[in-house]
């Protein structure tokens, strides 16, 4: 009977006292829960009460519109009457704030409180206001902090999904961009936003991720990191099949590509799906910055994500296995760097990148004040002291450190993880087989990658399967002039899949003759 | 869980396997160069062994050598190869090796053992250049070279450099040697090295400290091969006559008289940029003739012969000079060839290919035939600059003086 009641819902008691007391019950009397009472000149014999929760309102407003109005505020004469009317006419006649809501069980009173709406409730109404006050301190919209570009907007995502949403939707500004907001986490009831572009999105699509986020039963998400391994396509996959971003610019650009972006509550990460594999390997920047360069750049990203995945385990192979297809002159210079190196050749890489990877983790977790202190040991100690020792060779060092560097390059972070995580396979495969072991790795990889989906998408499209728009590759390697891309680049069913007239070449010569 | 239990089961075939054949880069020792001779009945094998220690910039102590030479020796190849270990704490290394120099007394025994071996085995490689030696080819490889480090290198950029500047000699991989081996005429022709100079060898780092070392290697003769033995040699400049006949001329020096014929003094010369050789052989009368076609160009390098160059009749007239020289240069050559009956020309794989048929009962006899046929040479030489001035210096001096 009780458990019934509780799942439509306390209803609110026409009686103030009751009501603040169940909500400070609820509450645990909470110490920052707020509860002023007062009356009107208006109906002096009539309690009203406000409720909220410092911190997450803005007690300014609190003052300004709703108090001070309230304590002077004339009402029609019926009002008085009943408890109904009095909140009623305060609505209608009082408070000056745009959002007002009204509500009648507890639970629900108790949901927007948290989220930052102040609870008004008069003596005899079974029904509470609340008005949308929230504020308090929140990050400024700043600087992205984790994918920085020279050219381009210089905005970045904050923790608060509503100021995200307006980011998108200043540089959109279209009716077509729909929002729709979902509440996830049986506890922190995060605002999960899904954004997409109606009319040029796969509705199929859309669908799906609602269902995919419907299907999630969590107590709380504390970052979009919790969402993506819920929603995404393949779980035992060291690739990441949904894009990562704290760019409103990039979420916009991925939102007229036709994809769906979601924004989490408390997380300046923004989720995008559907991804392919050869989208981590555009930046933002590539699209405002001349082609010409932004596609030899572009090139740049694609060789250094393949030597920051083979290059160690390149060089074990070639030195403990392959030593012919070394130019003489190379070998021997190795071979003298080797001498009297006490590992094997992979144990010495294992042992270098480890060490690197430590030092990475390291300089990421520790404070920042002794910062500089990573840097003189790892430059130092662990590269010219151990060559200089003796213990490992001066070409592992420079592998290691190119390595390191070409991993460094990868727009997406989430993207330069699975490379870093995959090397350390392929370099045992290498130590164990070497060429065949790294042929045998690559296979598999590749195997494995056209396996993946990301929302139905091939993983590996435009290239597997054989796309259905000819010549939609051209767009993956080469960052084409802007009047050239006509085609939106996925090769799903877009509703609009042209994002541009054809035919739109600057002529040669603009200026006047005369 | 099954499927993690398989995994891991997988995983730990995989650990079985061991590493391999892996070879740690300080486990082997690198062979830059190898020499065979023949001695008292045995073949001697000699490796000359990078000493990647005293190379390296970083630890290389300018006091010791490159490379260390020592020799092996045993009834077959593979065996005195193995007997190495008893003297060497590594593994030997055949892969790099740039250079295999065949000792005259090994050559002329039969290089076929050597060849059988490098057909065989997948460590040594056909890409080597293959020479021969006069005398002992362990005394080659203990000379240290001025400028390069490791004196196999040495010799195999020696080579390199000869054919594609001077071209009296060309390259003779084991490829090349084992392709014309097992061709129509079974012959081949391998540059010889011999030391030049007095005295004891250039072999310690302390001589190339002088700037003259007191021996050398240097590139001497063309050793012709018959079957797989060496007949006989050709010098220099009949080798030359070679390579302009078998279209191997890459780029060369062709010095040439004012006059022609053999007395005069060639007192001029011409850089040949380009240079090809057409041969087409006919059957005349139960002979064979073979008809060969050079065409040159080259730029007039130096020239003290009479004569204006900027009036376009004379330069003709040089040209035709030249034309002779060419000729007279193969005739020469192909004289040297024929005394020796070996034919190192490709005349009879041409013949071959040509006509299949007349080949077949040509082959069993070619050995009497080959002498008998005749060369007809046609050449054609271009000069494309004849440089920046007109009459030679004395001439233009005495005109100058005179006017």
């Amino acid at each position: 009977m009780s458990e019934i009641k509780q799942a439509a819902g306390t209803p609110l008691s026409a009686s103030v006292q009751a009501n603040v007391h169940a909500v400070n019950a609820r509450f645990g009397s909470s110490s920052d829960l707020v509860v002023r009472l007062f009356r009107s000149d208006a109906a002096p014999e009539r309690v009203i009460a406000l409720l909220y929760i410092c911190g997450l309102v803005e007690t300014d407003t609190i003052n300004e519109s709703i108090i001070a109005p309230m304590m002077a505020m004339e009402l029609p004469p019926y009002a008085e009457e009943k408890g109904d009317l009095l909140l009623e006419s305060m609505r209608a006649c009082v408070v000056p704030v745009s959002s007002v809501k009204d509500v009648t069980t507890l639970e629900e009173a108790l949901q927007y409180m948290t989220d930052g709406r102040c609870l008004l409730m008069a003596d005899g109404s079974a029904m509470a206001l609340l008005a949308d006050v929230s504020g308090g301190n929140q990050r400024s919209v700043g600087i992205p902090q984790t994918q920085t570009v020279i050219r381009g907007p210089q905005r970045g995502f904050v923790e608060d999904v509503q100021t995200n949403v307006s980011l998108v939707r200043r540089i959109i500004r279209s009716s077509d961009l729909h929002v729709q907001t979902h509440k996830i986490g049986e506890q922190t009831h995060s605002n999960v936003a899904v954004l997409y572009l109606n009319g040029v999105v796969d509705p199929s699509i859309v669908k799906e991720v609602y269902r995919r986020l419907a299907d999630i039963d969590i107590d709380g998400v504390l970052e979009s990191g919790y969402i993506e391994e819920f929603i995404q396509d393949e779980s035992f996959t060291m690739f990441p099949t949904m894009m990562n971003t704290e760019r409103p610019d990039t979420v916009a650009a991925s939102l007229l590509e036709g994809r769906v972006a979601i924004l989490v509550d408390g997380s300046p990460i923004a989720l995008i799906a559907p991804t392919t594999f050869f989208s981590f390997f555009d930046s933002p920047e590539d699209y405002y910055q001349r082609f010409d360069i932004a596609t030899f750049i572009r090139m740049i990203r694609y060789v250094a994500y393949v030597i920051s995945m083979v290059f160690p385990a390149f060089y074990i192979a070639i030195t403990t296995f392959h030593q012919e297809m070394l130019p003489t002159t190379l070998l021997i210079s190795l071979a003298a760097q080797r001498e009297g190196v006490p590992f094997p050749g992979l144990v010495e890489a294992l042992l270098m990148e480890t060490t690197f990877e430590v030092l990475r983790e390291a300089g990421l977790r520790m404070p920042r004040a002794i910062g500089p202190a990573i840097s003189i040991v790892g430059a130092l100690v662990l590269g010219q002291s151990a060559v200089q020792a003796g213990i490992v060779s001066a070409g592992m060092v420079i592998v290691v450190s190119f390595t390191a560097i070409s991993n460094f390059v990868m727009p997406e972070f989430n993207m330069a993880g699975t490379s870093r995580t995959i090397r350390f396979g392929i370099m045992i495969m290498a130590g164990l087989f070497g060429f065949l072991g790294i042929f045998l790795s690559v296979l598999f990889i590749m195997v494995h990658l056209a396996s993946l989906r990301s929302f139905g998408v091939p993983y590996m499209s435009p290239f597997a399967p054989k796309p259905k728009k000819a010549g939609i590759w051209r767009g993956v390697f080469i960052r084409k002039p802007w009047w050239s891309i006509v085609l939106r680049p996925m090769d799903t069913n877009l509703r609009n899949p042209k994002r541009q007239g054809s035919g739109r070449r600057p002529p040669a010569q603009r200026h006047s003759r005369q | 869980m099954r499927t993690m239990r398989g995994l891991l089961c997988c995983l730990l075939l995989l650990l079985q396997t061991g590493c391999w054949n892996r070879v740690e880069l300080n486990d082997v020792a690198i062979i830059s160069a190898t020499g065979v001779d023949w001695q008292n009945g045995k073949w001697v094998l000699s490796y000359q062994v990078v000493i990647p220690k005293a190379i390296s910039s970083q630890s290389g102590e300018s006091g010791s050598a490159a490379v260390n030479v020592f020799s092996t020796t045993g009834d077959n190849f593979r065996i005195a190869i193995s007997k190495a270990s008893e003297e060497t704490s590594r593994r030997l290394y055949f892969s790099h090796n740039q250079v295999v120099i065949i000792g005259e007394s090994a050559a002329r025994k039969g290089m076929g053992p050597l060849l059988e071996s490098y057909l065989r085995n997948h460590d040594s490689r056909e890409t080597v250049s293959m020479f021969l030696s006069k005398g002992s080819a362990r005394r080659m490889l203990e000379q240290l070279v001025p400028l390069e480090q490791i004196p196999g290198a040495a010799i195999q950029r020696m080579i390199a450099n000869e054919e594609h500047g001077s071209s009296a000699f060309r390259q003779m991989t084991a490829n090349d040697v084992l392709m014309e081996l097992l061709g129509s005429a079974q012959a081949t022709s391998i540059p010889g090295l011999v030391i030049a100079g007095e005295g004891e060898g250039t072999d310690s780092v302390g001589m190339l400290g002088k700037t003259t070392t007191p021996t050398k290697v240097r590139l001497s003769e063309l050793g012709l091969i018959q079957g797989d033995k060496l007949v006989g040699w050709i010098d220099d400049e009949q080798s030359r006559g070679l390579m302009w006949l078998t279209n191997h001329i890459n780029k060369t020096t062709l010095s040439f008289s004012c006059a022609g014929g053999s007395k005069s003094r060639a007192s001029s010369s011409a850089k040949i940029l380009t240079a090809s050789t057409k041969l087409t052989p006919e059957h005349v009368d139960g002979k064979w003739l073979i008809k060969a076609k050079v065409e040159a160009t080259g730029l007039l390098m130096e020239y003290n012969c009479p004569g204006d160059l900027s009036k376009p009749a004379e330069v003709e007239k040089l040209e035709r000079r030249i034309e002779e020289e060419i000729k007279a240069v193969i005739a020469e050559g192909w004289e040297a060839v024929r005394k020796q009956g070996v034919d190192v020309t490709g005349f009879g794989t041409l013949i071959h290919k040509r006509y299949p048929k007349l080949w077949k009962q040509a082959s069993a006899d070619w050995k009497e035939l080959f002498p008998k046929t005749e060369l007809e040479v046609e050449a054609r030489m271009k000069l494309n600059s004849t440089g920046m001035s007109g009459r030679n210096f004395k001439d233009a001096q005495k005109k100058a003086g005179g006017g």
